[in-house]
């Protein structure tokens, strides 16, 4: 029996490298550092996703019993990777509480971290309580409280959502786009619009980058259908008067300062890399790239590639990515660990 | 301060004054030149609803500021301050302040709907302009542009008789614009029309300028035109909040106290 392929981190790159894997007969082990699998779209408790609009809880959540039900994979939770050696085929592998197995590949599916807010402090978070990430209102709607101010409960009447919280800004050298908040934020908005129609919804943004075909169902949707309202403007501080939190800023196009108060302040937070990555890095010996995300060895002819023979990668891992392409990415690292186990066998 | 920003100081926001002592230091003329804060401190979220009940407004919302209307406009050619696309800001985001600015110049769209054509959203500015003017007019920041009268003229006329006659219709808009009948270029047709001696012509227009031709059978469409007028108007002044206004200022008159 051939030994099993390592998957290191329960989201959905993972999950689908996991069912790809097995649903050909080959064997998994797959490490999840927290105590569930699913990874932020069940840790973080993501709201209806981008871009069919199903609950996360159904669709991830579907992917994680179709692996939790799976008998060739084999699920570590709450575990790590303490070390990793060997060569492509027979690596020798120790978690963190002193087990050891071995593998034929692995596949790095270890995500992303939700940038913290509290690196950019002139926008307020951690000072005034009504001020929020996108992952807090994601849980306010999937949790079905709604979408209410933290400080008293009550229904904001104008909400502000910051785009580029964490993404595109040098000053916290952080230049990359973190690709997904703007349609996320748009979405975002328009479930407010929906729960609280008496709710102006405004976006402040440097550019709007809902790529592809999300520029219907999002950008044009959202200012369309719910009359929500993109403002050229990035947010220069917010601050509170005691009653509502004042949003201060250049509206460019019409080259005027603006203070204007808002009941809520959504910061879009962007994709940092994982913080763990240079642990990881280190464990199995691959290169991260400039920005601190795991490199690809390969940008063409094998994109599941990292520096490292029979180490593979997939997912938010090499940088901002989406839910599905994500799962793409874990199947298509699946395939290219499964060509390196099994080599295509000379016909009959 | 860089000169491309001067340019953004507003001279009405420029305080002087003439003879200012303080502390016993003479500060008069320029030395006491302030310039005073031109920070927007709130949006006016009723705006864009009101620009949007009224025909022409309607696809407001959809606009992304790409500045293809400015770009195809035929008044901005000549005038770079008429500028569409800015005051289609202004109303979505609720700048009434700074729309009441433009207001002498906001009604000189000639309509020629070059941005609705260039338009990539629909938004069909053209009709945005007319919903705007109308919306000056209404709200009454704006008088009556001769152009409106001129519309409002005939459009009374065809109620009416289901018709228009020229003569009559102009004499009409003359009066109503207070403007003399006997114009240059009037006078000039006539004799040029007496010149020539088109008999059946003349005859007819001296005929219906006595007797007011009409549609036959027109009372029916009279009817249901006037109402249909009517309903419009008042869900505009609806939508306006003009209704409010006018019972407020009736209650005002009538002594009762609000509240």
């Amino acid at each position: 029996m051939s030994k099993p392929i390592l998957i290191v981190g329960g989201g959905p790159s993972g999950l689908a490298a996991a069912h790809a894997l097995t649903s050909v007969g080959q064997r998994v082990v797959l490490i999840e550092k927290a105590e569930r699998l699913g990874g932020a779209p069940i840790l973080s408790g993501y709201a209806k996703l981008v871009p069919s609009g199903e609950w996360a809880k159904d669709a991830i959540g579907g992917m994680v019993r179709r692996v939790e039900e799976d008998r060739q994979a084999e699920v570590h939770l709450s575990s790590t990777v303490k070390s990793f050696s060997g060569a492509p085929g027979e690596f020798d592998v120790e978690l963190a509480d002193g087990k050891r197995l071995q593998a034929a590949a692995a596949i790095l599916c270890t995500g992303f971290t939700h940038f913290d807010s509290l690196n950019k402090p002139e926008w307020g978070f951690g000072t005034f309580p009504d001020v929020v990430t996108t992952a807090q209102v994601e849980q306010m709607i999937s949790s079905g409280k709604g979408v209410r101010c933290p400080s008293d409960g009550r229904k904001p009447q104008r909400v502000a959502i910051l785009l580029c919280v964490g993404s595109r800004d040098r000053q916290i050298g952080r230049e990359w786009c973190s690709k997904i908040c703007c349609t996320v934020s748009a979405n975002i908005a328009m479930e407010i619009r929906e729960e609280l129609p008496e709710c102006h919804v405004y976006v402040y943004y440097m550019d709007i980058r809902t790529f592809g075909l999300y520029e219907t169902k999002y950008y044009w949707r959202s200012q369309e259908e719910f009359k929500v309202k993109y403002i050229k403007a990035r947010i220069a501080e917010v601050t509170s008067d005691g009653q509502k939190l004042i949003v201060k800023g250049e509206d460019t196009l019409v080259k005027r300062p603006i203070t204007i108060p808002f009941d809520m302040v959504v910061h879009a937070i962007g994709m940092d890399p994982n913080v763990e990555n240079k642990t990881i890095a280190a464990v199995f010996g691959v290169t991260l790239e400039t920005h601190g995300f795991l490199a690809r060895g390969n940008s063409y002819a094998n994109t599941a590639e990292t520096s490292r023979a029979g180490v593979f990668v997939a997912g938010a891992a090499t940088g901002p990515e989406t839910i599905d392409d994500s799962i793409a990415q874990g199947h298509a690292a699946a395939a290219r660990a499964l060509a390196l186990v099994r080599p295509a066998q000379a016909s009959a | 301060m860089p000169i491309h920003e001067k340019s953004l100081i507003r001279p009405e926001n420029l305080k002087t004054h003439e003879q200012l002592v303080v502390d016993g230091v003479d500060v008069s003329g320029h030395w006491s030149t302030f310039i005073q804060s031109r920070v927007v401190t709130d949006y006016n979220e009723a705006l864009q609803e009101e620009i949007a009940a009224l025909p022409g407004g309607e696809y407001i919302h959809r606009c992304w500021q790409c500045g293809s209307c400015t770009n195809a406009c035929t008044v901005n050619a000549v005038n770079p301050d008429f500028n569409p696309r800015y005051w289609i800001y202004l109303v979505r985001m609720g700048m009434e302040s700074e729309l009441l600015r433009d207001k002498d110049i906001i009604w000189q769209c000639v309509s020629c709907n070059k941005c609705t054509y260039a338009c990539p959203r629909d938004v069909a500015p053209e009709g945005v302009m007319k919903a705007l003017s109308h919306w000056l007019e209404l709200k009454g920041h704006t008088r009556k542009s001769p152009s409106m009268i001129f519309d409002e003229v005939f459009t009374d006329q065809v109620i009416e008789r289901g018709r228009i006659e020229e003569g009559r219709l102009i004499q009409r808009f003359f009066r109503r614009t207070g403007q003399a009948l006997g114009q240059d270029w009037l006078i000039e047709m006539g004799r040029r029309l007496l010149r020539r001696l088109p008999l059946g012509l003349l005859l007819r227009l001296g005929l219906a300028g006595v007797h007011a031709p009409r549609t036959r059978g027109w009372a029916r469409s009279r009817a249901a035109l006037r109402e249909y007028v009517a309903q419009e108007q008042a869900r505009q002044r609806r939508a306006l909040g003009l209704d409010d206004l006018i019972e407020g200022a009736r209650r005002d008159a009538a002594g009762i106290t609000h509240g």
